[in-house]
């Protein structure tokens, strides 16, 4: 249709159908770009702190970051040009100030815990591109969010198989801290999980699009509550054995919870029963008591979750932990500025523990913040399942989001001891290829959703000759 | 499930807002906080002066890892006082004041907000101690001069107050080696004063204890002059020259086997004092009982394991003897007696007190940055060791002790010193068989009428209490009555 027969908005007669009459990429840019200034002043604020001018390198890291997420914006507006206008910026916000932490943590460390090397930070920006890279091949490859559907076996295979691969290699190239999550490839590694995620998140939604009424009206009402059959309970005990022997085989609390919580919260989006969620949840809290009593691993978290600061523990298992927690604590309501605080006392803070660097060094406003970005990402992903029509596209946005704030749920909850911690990352901001690549992906998933959400119908073609539809009022 | 995912973010929220807005101050003290221990040497920390102003412990402005160096311009001499304050612990006064030196105190929390407020910086309070400058430095020059490089220590006080005038022990270190911000170098010169010999970090002042030999007299005598009221320093008491010990052949002699008084078995208590006959005291302990002499030896303020100063003091003991023999050992400060020099000191404080036993106490004053002052210590007493009258009689005894012809440190009369003093000396035998050096024991006071300070010196290993304790006390008295204008 050319512009010049489309009538204007406002004076469109079918306007309250259309639900956005515009794509709004200009917002997208505009919030791009104030993201952009708050990246470079944070850059600014760690150069002045620490050496007192500009990093030298600012310009370099900077510039390829605004370049290749004006790039990502570009191929927004050409490839989905309807989808929402924040979750790109909040993700490339998220994105940058994790760089902005990484090349502080690049710079200063102190004699016990050496800075990171002085690469990670082109490192991380080359992972940025990667990561923007792919992000922009999912908006090219996948046009419509349903020819996924299509692929739910395959993908699921795709994704236990990439789970169980760090499994079944030798520890010598996939153990990482006492977990074998990892395929180490001379100096280059990938963390298999991260992507298996995704393929799994798509795989559960086009499983359960098929089998949700099966499962939703199906079986019994015991106590008030709806239980389902028992031949229906095949799949969840799929998930939850695997999720078990991640557990056990890997060591990986954290992601077998993530995967576990997605699968359920799925299924309850797919069925709108609570009856799986209260199952789901039982069964992972069961097994996750049981690994505890058995492997040594499982249960030195809990005891360093209820117990961090009595005997040894403060210098030996809970260290790390405490440390995070001192660190958070000495950057009280304001934090310490960038580049003020020591966040290098405490061990790995530039991956699992990234969270309370930003905590002792922008203080609570800070992570209230921080907080808040992800929770709009996840209120926008929430908010197009909730408009989008495809069954099969809404369960795969609700999945995804959820599997996003299950994920910083996780990890923030870990590192503040709201509950045991686990090693997973924190999303775009920890420092490392594989998590960041798969958070860009998860964001360009959500983009295709939302646009295809948000896009107004056809209009009808109206010809000469053919009955016309009229409104009576 | 936006029900939960909201909950889940509200959890998150309400527990960062919990971490930083609440926990801080109670993480702050938790184990292994490298980064609120670090934040200490951020601030500048309070300094310590001596009561004549002369500071001991200072923190400067500095260019290295920490915004300043804690220094100590007398190093040495301080050290058994300041202790030192080092990147991983403290000791003595840095480690006893420290919340107040740091300005982490709760008295001093008001003042930090409204520097916090004003845009001031934020600084730790001063200590102001008791010492005084001129009687340390007479200790500590007597000490490393006169004792031949022999272990010792002083401890001179206050006798109306408790104020602990100097407190040397010597051989000391140097608190500035560890006061460095390079760990290894930190390592390096704490090992090698660990390995030093003499164990220079021991505060031999108020950690280590020897016999007080015959200075336990003055616990002794005030119990029978306390228990026998009708008796006064005149009167005669059994001196034989031999005291024959029961359950065992063993005979107790006085010092080379000399006569007592006029060598009659009787002398009176006075006399026997000066000339510090053992036959007369052991008998008298064992008259007394040991449960007596351990009453007295508590009410000097032995026996209590609850003394601070306000760094703890190591105990003082007096213990009940298995036998009658040996009770008259522990009567004349033998057998398992054990005092600490300040515990020397704190025997001719009481005497020259009117029998009343002050507290000893190191810190007078606590001042904030802003100069106004937060605490100012109070003199307490710890206990009434004798009545006024028996602390007279004493007092007479411990003069003949120093003024008699034949008192034991005659040499130290008012015409040889410049003024009067009262004392007592001790000379501890010990070692296996007794075969060890004689340790140096001297106690006193000055001047006699109108008392000033209270001293007492412990060499080890020193020979006679005469000859090697007494000269570093009169020392030290002639620094403090001078700097007094006395």
């Amino acid at each position: 249709m050319s512009s010049i027969t489309a009538p204007a908005p406002a004076l469109d007669p079918d306007g309250p159908l259309i639900p956005a009459s515009r794509g709004r990429r200009r917002t997208e840019l505009i919030m791009l770009v104030f993201g952009f200034a708050l990246i470079a002043f944070a850059f600014a604020n760690v150069g002045y702190t620490l050496k007192g001018k500009l990093p030298s390198a600012m310009v370099e890291y900077l510039g390829a970051f605004v370049v290749i997420t004006v790039l990502a914006h570009v191929a927004v507006r050409r490839l989905a040009p309807w989808a929402d206008p924040l979750l790109l910026p909040l993700a490339a916000l998220l994105n940058g100030l994790g760089v902005v932490m990484t090349y502080r943590l690049a710079q200063q460390g102190n004699l016990l815990s050496a800075p990171l090397s002085s690469s990670a930070t082109g490192i991380q920006v080359i992972y940025t591109v990667i990561g923007v890279g792919c992000f922009m091949a999912v908006l090219f490859l996948v046009r419509e969010p349903r020819v996924l559907q299509r692929y739910t076996y395959t993908l699921g295979a795709v994704g236990l198989a990439l789970l169980a691969l760090p499994a079944l290699l030798p520890a010598s190239i996939s153990e990482v801290a006492g977990a074998k999550i990892q395929i180490r490839l001379g100096s280059f590694t990938v963390q298999p999980e991260e992507f298996a995620k995704l393929a799994l998140a798509v795989s559960f939604a086009g499983y359960l699009v098929a089998k949700r009424d099966v499962l939703a009206l199906a079986g019994r009402r015991v106590l008030g509550i709806d239980l389902p059959r028992a031949r229906d309970l095949g799949p969840i005990l799929l998930i939850w054995a695997a999720s078990l022997l991640l557990l056990v085989f890997e060591s990986d609390i954290g992601t077998s919870a993530l995967f576990m919580g997605l699968f359920v919260a799925m299924l309850y989006i797919a069925t709108s029963r609570t009856s799986w969620l209260l199952l789901g949840f039982a069964m992972f809290v069961a097994g996750a008591f049981v690994a505890s009593r058995l492997f040594g691993h499982v249960g030195e978290r809990f005891d360093i979750w209820l117990h961090p600061f009595s005997g040894s523990n403060p210098s030996n298992n809970a260290y790390q932990l405490v440390q995070g927690l001192y660190g958070m604590a000495s950057g009280g309501l304001l934090g310490k500025g960038l580049g003020g605080g020591q966040p290098y006392i405490t061990p790995l803070v530039q991956s699992d523990l990234v969270f309370t660097a930003f905590g002792e060094e922008l203080g609570l406003a800070g992570l209230m913040a921080i907080l808040l970005i992800y929770g709009l990402i996840v209120q926008r992903g929430l908010r197009t399942a909730m408009s989008v029509k495809d069954p099969f596209s809404k369960l795969l946005a609700g999945g995804l989001s959820f599997m996003l704030a299950l994920q910083v749920f996780v990890i923030v909850g870990g590192v503040t001891r709201l509950i045991p911690l686990t090693g997973i990352t924190t999303p775009f901001l920890s420092q490392g290829g594989s998590s960041l690549v798969a958070s860009w992906m998860l964001i360009a998933l959500l983009i295709r959703i939302s646009d295809t959400a948000r896009r107004p119908p056809p209009r009808p073609i109206q010809e000469e000759g053919l009955t016309q539809v009229v409104t009576i009022q | 499930m936006s029900i939960a995912v909201l909950v889940m973010f509200v959890l998150l929220l309400i527990n960062v807002n919990y971490l930083q807005g609440f926990a801080p101050a109670s993480l702050a003290t938790k184990p292994n906080n490298a980064r609120a221990f670090e934040a200490q040497f951020q601030y500048q920390r309070g300094s310590i002066v001596t009561s004549d102003g002369v500071t001991i412990a200072e923190s400067t402005p500095s260019s290295d890892v920490y915004k300043f160096q804690r220094k100590y311009p007398h190093g040495a001499e301080y050290a058994p006082v300041t202790g030192y304050d080092t990147l991983y612990s403290e000791t003595g006064i840095e480690y006893y004041e420290n919340s107040v030196l740091n300005g982490s105190d709760s008295s001093l929390t008001v003042r930090n907000f409204i520097d916090l407020l004003t845009g001031k910086p934020r600084k730790g309070a001063n200590v102001t101690l008791t010492i005084n400058s001129k009687a340390q430095n007479a200790a500590w020059n007597a000490l490393a001069a006169d004792s031949g490089g022999k272990p010792g220590a002083v401890v001179a006080l206050n006798p109306q107050t408790g104020a602990i005038l100097a407190m040397v022990s010597f051989p000391s270190y140097d608190p500035n080696a560890l006061a460095t911000h390079n760990s290894k170098q930190l390592i390096a010169a704490d090992n090698a004063l660990l390995r030093q010999a003499g164990n220079p970090l021991l505060n031999r002042a108020i950690n280590f204890t020897w016999p007080p030999g015959s200075t336990f007299k003055i616990v002794t005598g005030s119990a029978y002059l306390s228990r026998n009221p009708a008796s006064t320093p005149q009167t005669n008491v059994n001196s034989p020259t031999q005291l024959k010990l029961p359950q065992t052949t063993h005979v107790l002699t006085n010092n080379n086997g000399e006569v007592c008084g006029n060598g009659s078995g009787q002398a009176p208590l006075l006399t026997a004092f000066a000339q510090s006959c053992d036959t007369t005291f052991g008998s008298l302990g064992m008259t007394l009982t040991a449960p007596t002499l351990n009453n007295f030896a508590g009410l000097f303020g032995m026996n209590s394991k609850t003394l601070r100063i306000p760094m703890p003091v190591t105990q003082s003991n007096y213990v009940i003897p298995p036998s009658q023999a040996l009770t008259a050992f522990s009567a004349i400060g033998q057998f398992s007696d054990t005092v600490t020099p300040l515990q020397e000191a704190m025997f001719a404080a009481s005497i020259a007190n009117g029998g009343k036993l002050m507290t000893p106490y190191l810190v007078k004053q606590v001042t904030a940055s802003d100069l106004s002052t937060v605490d100012t210590h109070q003199p307490t007493q710890l206990s009434q060791a004798v009545s006024p009258a028996v602390a007279t009689y004493l007092g007479q005894m411990m003069l003949a002790v120093v003024q008699d012809s034949d008192g034991t440190a005659n040499a130290y009369n008012t015409a040889a010193v410049g003024f009067t003093m009262a004392g007592k000396t001790g000379t501890a035998q010990n070692g296996v068989n007794n075969t060890g050096l004689n340790d140096a024991v001297f106690t006193c006071y000055a001047p006699y009428d109108n008392p000033q300070i209270a001293v007492g010196v412990i060499i080890a290993g020193g020979g006679y209490g005469a000859t090697a304790a007494a000269p570093i006390a009169v020392q030290v008295i002639k620094a403090y009555l001078a700097s007094l204008g006395k």
